[in-house]
């Protein structure tokens, strides 16, 4: 039996609705199990399958590990149905991590839309671990209503800390919304740091991807300062099965996240 | 060191490697043309006639000994795995280039990347290879266009075996090119192992030349070293142009020696999970939808694309080798005609 195969146990500790399709699971792995922010892991729900997803909290915490997941096919509908105190399976993590290195002593622009937050989240998060070492970070989120803002408590608290620059965006408000409304991009019509150093990165939906990242072009951002999270269909997670294929690189060990130099040359990189 | 023996000596040698081996030869009805894959017992062995080593790689790829078509590959959920009885070591005889080749690509995917496949590297551990000589290849090979020969040639890349056979003049030809092989023949009774002469090896020699002559009559054009780059700036009307009698039956995926693609999936067997690796095609169109609907290769000439890129293009770009070994069985199972040769030629 293939050990690489083999995924470990892990409890539900608490299950945290974010929005009406987006549930964050606290887990608590039965064995160690530790990664970097950006890399990413996958969930068994025993019987259903494996999906792949990257850890939403910080890497720092060792007690538990939690995931953010929209309700969107199989496998997550199943662990949709998982209450807190079951099982699921835990395997990884795989895939390069963020260069936090390379972050240093640099102002590092988050762009997020929708679900696309939860490994942001976990960048931030680790971010904040070391907050003197970066310049500044900024996060521009967007979701479609401000019922499907995910971690919403916390970024009104994220605002607060000096040193980070939070701004939110809805595409339809409600009778409850008093910020901006609009699609993320226009989050980007103003940059407030220097392109020419600033480290961005971008993770979400396929469309707002491909929009997000012509407007940081245009804006000036350096091709190989532009982060992107590449979505691709996965089965084994570790380089072998070929389902990740993104022209020359298997995104599941070369990834998930690529700069823009690195994707540059593929026709359609976002789907 | 090259030995020459008799077909007795052979036939003795083959008897004593039934009592520790898993053997699996060629093996060919009247009713056939090419030879399938067997796995040799005693009685078979009766019957057994040399002759089938001249035909061409068998039917089926060499890599579903090595890569079973549907293999277990965990077991979970508090589930103590049992023991596995001790199975045999495996021995494969009659093995052509064209399946050694393959061997390499899967070597390059699953053992010397990150990770190890533990099923594949057992089976590799515990499987030694005796290959022929491939004399007659025919009108669907095409090694000699990705750069090899019809016969094992030690200074190609990627092609191991641990001993080698010829077939001259009713006399065969024994090449050592392993200590594993140099051990199968040690000690064996009613074995004569004489050295090659000059005469024999010239004679040999020619009898390769032949089987080269012959393909390099049927495929004129050589492919080696610049195909990727064409590969790459191929354009959408040229996909479908060439595939356009494809009906996505997806055989000559699955009966590609070098695809190495698979498929996870889990089942519930009586108290426990089991995941169950599958063979997988490129070909089929929910092999890279993402959950939610979306498809980044949801028209046929997107997934004919991929097929070529990896294997013409990523894979050489990467390792210097195509993923692909000239053994035309895509070619031979195509319900529409495709002739990957002539794909490739057309660029």
């Amino acid at each position: 039996m293939s050990k690489i195969f083999t995924p470990i146990k892990a409890k539900i500790l608490e299950i945290i609705d974010e929005t009406p399709t987006i549930k964050t699971f606290v887990l608590k792995p039965e064995e160690e199990f530790s990664f970097l922010a950006g890399q990413f892991a996958a969930l068994t729900c025993f019987g259903i399958g494996e999906g792949f997803f990257t850890p939403s909290s910080s890497p720092y915490d060792k007690e538990k590990v939690e995931f953010t997941i929209m309700k969107v096919g199989r496998v997550t509908s199943g662990l949709f149905k998982l209450k807190k105190g079951d099982f699921v399976g835990l395997r990884g993590p795989f895939g390069k991590p963020y260069p936090l290195n390379k972050f240093e002593g640099r102002e590092v622009f988050i762009v997020g839309g929708g679900v696309g937050m939860a490994p942001l989240r976990s960048l931030f998060l680790a971010l904040l671990h070391d907050l003197p070492k970066y310049k500044k970070v900024y996060i521009r989120y967007g979701a479609r209503t401000p019922k499907d803002l995910v971690y919403k408590s916390s970024l009104f608290e994220w605002q607060k800390i000096e040193n980070v620059d939070v701004e939110l965006t809805v595409d339809v408000g409600d009778e409850t919304w008093q910020g901006k409304v609009g699609v993320v991009t226009i989050l980007l019509d103003e940059i407030p740091c220097d392109v020419n150093t600033t480290c961005a990165v971008v993770c979400g939906p396929p469309l707002m991807m491909k929009f997000t990242l012509q407007k940081l072009l245009e804006k000036g951002f350096q091709e190989d300062n532009i982060y992107l999270s590449m979505e691709k269909n996965m089965s084994c997670a570790v380089g072998m099965c070929g389902h990740c294929r993104l022209g020359k690189y298997f995104i599941c060990q070369d990834g998930p996240v690529l700069t823009y130099k690195e994707i540059k040359d593929i026709e359609d990189p976002f789907i | 060191m090259i030995f020459v023996l008799d077909e007795i000596s052979l036939r003795n040698l083959f008897h004593q490697w039934l009592l520790n081996y898993k053997i699996f030869i060629p093996e060919i009805s009247n009713d056939q043309k090419i030879p399938h894959l067997a796995i040799l017992d005693k009685e078979k062995l009766e019957k057994f006639s040399t002759t089938v080593f001249l035909n061409i790689r068998t039917s089926e790829p060499l890599k579903a000994v090595f890569s079973l078509p549907k293999e277990k590959v965990a077991i979970f959920n508090d589930k103590e795995e049992k023991e596995g009885k001790e199975e045999k070591k495996i021995l494969v005889i009659g093995a052509k280039v064209c399946d050694l080749r393959p061997l390499a690509v899967l070597k390059k995917m699953y053992l010397e990347k990150n990770f190890v496949l533990e099923e594949f590297k057992d089976k590799i551990e515990k499987t030694l290879i005796i290959s022929t000589d491939c004399p007659f290849p025919q009108e669907s090979c095409f090694c000699n266009l990705v750069g090899l020969k019809p016969y094992l040639d030690k200074e190609t890349e990627g092609i191991i075996a641990d001993l080698n056979l010829s077939f001259v003049n009713n006399k065969i030809l024994i090449e050592v090119f392993t200590k594993r092989g140099e051990d199968l023949l040690k000690d064996k009774i009613g074995v004569k192992l004489e050295e090659a002469d000059k005469e024999i090896l010239e004679t040999q020699k020619e009898i390769r030349k032949k089987a080269e002559d012959y393909l390099r009559k049927i495929n004129e054009k050589d492919l080696a070293g610049n195909i990727s780059e064409k590969i790459l700036v191929a354009k959408e009307k040229f996909w479908n142009e060439v595939l356009t009698t494809c009906v996505e039956c997806f055989g000559c995926l699955y009966i590609c020696p070098t695809c190495f693609c698979f498929l996870l999936g889990d089942f519930l067997v009586e108290d426990h999970y089991e995941r169950i690796k599958l063979w997988d095609t490129c070909y089929h169109p929910m092999y890279a939808r993402v959950a939610g609907g979306l498809n980044p290769r949801a028209e046929f000439y997107k997934r004919g694309r991929n097929r070529f890129h990896c294997k013409f293009a990523n894979f050489y770009l990467e390792y210097n080798f195509y993923a692909c070994s000239g053994c035309g069985r895509c070619f031979n199972v195509c319900m529409g005609k495709i002739d990957i040769r002539k794909i490739l030629l057309s660029l």
